[in-house]
């Protein structure tokens, strides 16, 4: 019996492992450096962000990325597809007649790494970019929270495309120029090597809806270092996603690619309902998820000593908010209306975003130490109005109500 | 040359116009294929003695797409 067969291992299962073994090296790494605050570039929070960007990275921005930027991988694996297929067609010929023996193995991992190789780098040095023009610009709490709400409604309308619900929603899907078609699709022919790396590195031009949203927050940096590491923690968190599925619809075919493709519109449409739901917190509107519920649900189960301990100070005009890694207790504070109070927001060892702390109605926004404690000065207000805080990116919530 | 558009009704991405348009390169008396997912057609510019509708639509069908002349 002939050994002539090649023992090959499958690129596939090497690279997913190569890269599952890198997110769960960084992740370990996040997790360690938070314990001792590092801080990338003097950028407080550097290192939960990171965290976070890597997380939403692996657990949506590669489904996202993947619907706006498949079309580019996709012109990437065209030539390799094409070449598989050629060869398998000639081996099938060979054979016929021929007892069974195996077909040339598909070849699209390899491009794929590519692909997402040079995806990485060029984010990265947009991240730079951004981080560099926002040291010259400060995207205040408002005009980040419009940005997410119109990235929502592009994510939400996207989805809506995906699902096929409306011609209107085709005009979601950015059609890039013809000439830029035409260079891709003729670059698209040349070296197996040269035209993943050089496609990888396009998709810098038609960023997702989750790309776009890190973006703003590599803006909003205002440091080269940190906006660099912030869309190298994010493409990278993407990357396992990306090449999983890229790799699965090729090789499955285009029955379970549409299925898929449903799958991602569900995802997309979630991401896109969550991240216009942040933008209300963010805004300070009553209408957000949080803010219409909290009133509902019984919060600060667990919570109430802290809870009675903020009340209890009311009566020396202070009052203590203690912002926590998992965000803001209590997250409703009952005030004496018509009267000022000082809000001490106390920090101990808060690493998250919930040290980016957001009074919209106040027009308020402090970057608190990770431990410390800094004082608000809340103006009087009137019976029955509510004043929302938030963390800038719209995730930990909470409000003072004046009774 | 004439000018024909096509309705292409199962385009669901960008990413098929540009596939509808590498028809410019393989399909013989093409001069040049405009494809718009958003509009759900494509334009091919052609020499018609040398291409005809029904080619067209075979080649369209190869990639994978219906095309249905307007």
């Amino acid at each position: 019996m002939s050994r002539n067969r090649k023992s090959s291992i499958d690129p596939v299962i090497l690279i997913a492992l190569g890269i599952g073994f890198v997110t769960i090296a960084i992740v370990m790494m996040v997790s360690q450096s938070n314990t001792y605050d590092v801080n990338i570039a003097n950028n407080a929070g550097g290192t939960s962000q990171l965290a976070v960007a890597f997380i939403t990275g692996l657990t949506t921005g590669g489904l996202s990325c993947l619907a706006v930027q498949g079309g580019l991988l996709a012109s990437s694996l065209a030539h390799q597809i094409e070449q598989d297929y050629l060869e398998q067609a000639a081996q099938k010929k060979k054979q016929r007649g021929k007892k069974n023996q195996p077909l040339p193995r598909s070849n699209s991992a390899f491009p794929i790494f590519l692909f997402l190789i040079a995806k990485i780098v060029a984010y990265t040095l947009l991240g730079a970019l951004l981080g560099l023009v926002g040291s010259y610009l400060t995207l205040s709490p408002a005009t980040r929270a419009i940005l997410m709400i119109l990235i929502g409604v592009f994510m939400l309308g996207n989805a809506l495309r995906m699902f096929n619900v409306h011609p209107l929603f085709r005009y979601f899907s950015i059609e890039p120029p013809k000439f830029i078609t035409r260079y891709i699709r003729r670059t698209a022919k040349g070296t197996d090597t040269f035209t993943p790396l050089f496609l990888g590195a396009l998709t810098v031009f038609i960023p997702c809806g989750v790309t776009q949203a890190m973006m703003a927050a590599a803006l909003g940096t205002s440091s080269m270092a940190m906006g660099a590491a912030l869309m190298f923690a994010f493409t990278l968190g993407t990357s396992p996603v990306f090449f999983i599925v890229a790799y699965l619809t090729t090789e499955l075919g285009s029955r379970l690619e549409k299925l898929f493709m449903r799958f991602v519109a569900a995802v997309v449409l979630i991401l896109g309902l969550v991240t216009i739901n942040g933008g209300l917190n963010v805004l300070g509107s009553p209408l957000s998820i949080q803010n219409l519920t909290r009133n509902l649900l019984p919060s600060n189960s667990g919570r109430a000593p802290v809870a009675q301990a903020a009340q209890s100070s009311f009566a020396e005009g202070e009052v203590v908010l203690y912002v926590q890694n998992e965000g803001y207790f209590p997250q409703t504070i009952s005030a004496p209306a018509g009267k000022n109070f000082t809000l001490n927001l106390v920090t101990n060892q808060t690493y998250s975003c919930a040290r980016d702390f957001v009074i919209p109605a106040l027009d308020y926004y402090e970057l608190l130490p990770d431990t410390g404690t800094v004082q608000v000065n809340i103006p009087a207000q009137e019976k029955g109005n509510s004043l929302f805080f938030t963390c800038s990116m719209g995730m930990y919530t909470g409000q003072i109500v004046f009774e | 040359m004439v000018k024909k558009t096509f309705k292409v009704p199962d385009m669901s991405c960008t990413n098929c116009a540009m596939k509808l348009e590498s028809l410019e390169d393989t399909l013989d008396g093409v001069k040049e294929i405009n494809a718009s997912y958003h509009k759900l057609q494509m334009t091919v510019e052609y020499d018609e003695s040398r291409l005809t509708d029904e080619q067209i639509i075979a080649a369209v069908k190869k990639k994978g797409y219906q095309a249905l002349p307007i």
